[in-house]
């Protein structure tokens, strides 16, 4: 299977602009991408709909991490996804060039709260996306039991298209 | 230096970007094939090319690559177009599906970007709604001939630009309940529309610079909307005043929350690779008799 991610550059770069605010006191900010899924023969086709920020409210003090986001926070993204039927990704950014990848702590949290969207919405794949300034990485759950698969390509659909390979 | 040096002002990387992309041109007719021809002078790599006609005698006043002897052997369009674009890119990735492009959604899915050349509103409303549904850009190109009486005949036509998000081609007014009322009540009608070899040229090489600035633009921050209205008359392709008005405009029409399929579920998905080539359409008994006394080639692609 081959998953490819595709998302309008202007959202794409809304979520960039909100994710380089300052926090108060967190190092980052993350948020949710909802998303509508496609079948083309062996493509899965990931189509970004909207973006959510965590609430400045939602963020709590760690210094362990960049960002530590409240169980209600989560909550709010598992609810969007059950009842919006939508496949739901988190998202943060790492900032710099290039094709980036995930932290040793994205990797763990990543592995903590992501099944929690497919037991509550089972019909979609659930994930998350980690940012650059110029491109993207991101890993699929598509059930809680087989292995989770990279996005395999991204496409920013602007004026002009942007395609990369990132796994 | 290569074949395509002459249009280096398009970028470092253009070669590379035109040779993965992959377009869906779906209509092969007088508009379809001269948008093939140009897209394999491009250098385009990738190609979804759906018409489920074959030529007839009245097709060769305007299509492109077509000849007396394909009509003979009835050769659809869609082999026409797949045997133009070889001549220019021995190696390039063609589906040619001789059937409606619904038949083809799944490949059509996978385009970078889809340039329809159909007959009808319906058609293009449709077409306009699976494109926005799978976030890929859409280029419109039609022309039409009116009858003004003692004047004699005005040749038109329209090239849109629909990207995802900006205006549609509801938005710009070009389909309207009303044209697609009329629409209805004359199908069936008999007789048909008046087409022209040059005005589909001027429309299809007009539609590649606009294939061209969405893959690899030449100059910065080309319009994400585009609606241009083609006067044969008076020879001219002029932006239609519904450009400047909806420059900001977020389309009503087919919002965010519409992308992807509406019934999916990954539960359900079975995920196969692609055939090779689209399994060809299988002739009826009548047809394969005709084809035997009549020495046709059917649907051989």
């Amino acid at each position: 299977m081959n998953i490819r991610f595709k998302i309008t550059a202007s959202l794409l770069a809304a979520i960039r602009a909100d994710l380089r605010r300052q926090h108060a006191f967190a190092h980052e900010r993350v948020g949710f991408i909802s998303a509508g899924l496609a079948a083309a023969h062996d493509d899965l086709i990931i189509l970004a709909r909207e973006y959510r920020p965590v609430r400045d409210e939602d963020y709590l003090p760690d210094p362990g991490v960049g960002a530590m986001i409240s169980a209600e926070a989560i909550r709010g993204a598992r609810q969007w996804a059950m009842n919006d039927r939508v496949a739901v990704f988190h998202v943060h950014t790492h900032g710099g060039r290039g094709v980036p990848g995930f932290s040793g702590v994205d990797i763990r949290e990543n592995a903590r709260f992501v099944p929690n969207f497919v037991s509550v919405a089972p019909h979609a794949v659930h994930g998350a996306v980690v940012l650059s300034d110029t491109a993207a990485f991101g890993q699929v759950w598509l059930n809680r039991k087989s292995p989770q698969p990279f996005i395999t390509r991204f496409a920013e659909v602007g004026m002009p298209i942007r395609n990369w390979r990132a796994a | 230096m290569t074949r395509l040096d002459r249009q280096s002002f398009l970028g470092a990387d253009s070669d590379a970007i035109l040779d993965a992309a992959t377009i869906g041109i779906v209509g092969l007719g007088g508009g379809g094939s001269h948008f093939a021809q140009q897209a394999a002078h491009m250098g385009i790599g990738g190609y979804v090319n759906a018409d489920p006609d074959i030529i007839e005698d009245t097709n060769t006043n305007r299509l492109i690559g077509g000849t007396l002897a394909d009509v003979a052997v009835s050769m659809p369009k869609v082999t026409i177009a797949e045997r133009l674009i070889r001549g220019l890119r021995p190696k390039a990735r063609i589906i040619s599906v001789q059937a409606d492009w619904r038949d083809a959604a799944d490949d059509l899915k996978r385009c970078d970007v889809i340039i329809g050349a159909v007959d009808g509103f319906q058609e293009r409303e449709q077409l306009e709604r699976f494109v926005r549904r799978h976030l890929i850009p859409y280029i419109d190109i039609g022309m039409d001939v009116h009858e003004l009486g003692k004047k004699g005949f005005l040749v038109s036509g329209q090239v849109i630009l629909s990207m995802p998000g900006a205006p549609c081609m509801r938005c710009c007014g070009f389909i309207t309940d009303e044209r697609l009322e009329q629409e209805a009540k004359r199908y069936g009608a008999a007789g048909s529309r008046p087409q022209v070899v040059w005005s589909n040229g001027v429309l299809a090489s007009t539609a590649m610079g606009l294939l061209t600035q969405v893959l690899t633009p030449w100059y910065p921050n080309p319009p994400k909307f585009v609606f241009l209205d083609y006067d044969g008359n008076k020879g001219t392709m002029t932006r239609n005043a519904r450009m400047e008005l909806l420059r900001d405009h977020v389309c009503p029409h087919h919002p965010a929350d519409e992308t992807g399929d509406p019934m999916f579920d990954i539960r359900k998905q079975a995920f196969r690779p692609r055939l090779t080539a689209a399994p060809e359409p299988a002739l009826r008994w009548w047809q394969q008799i005709w084809n035997r006394i009549f020495g046709r080639a059917g649907t051989a692609k």
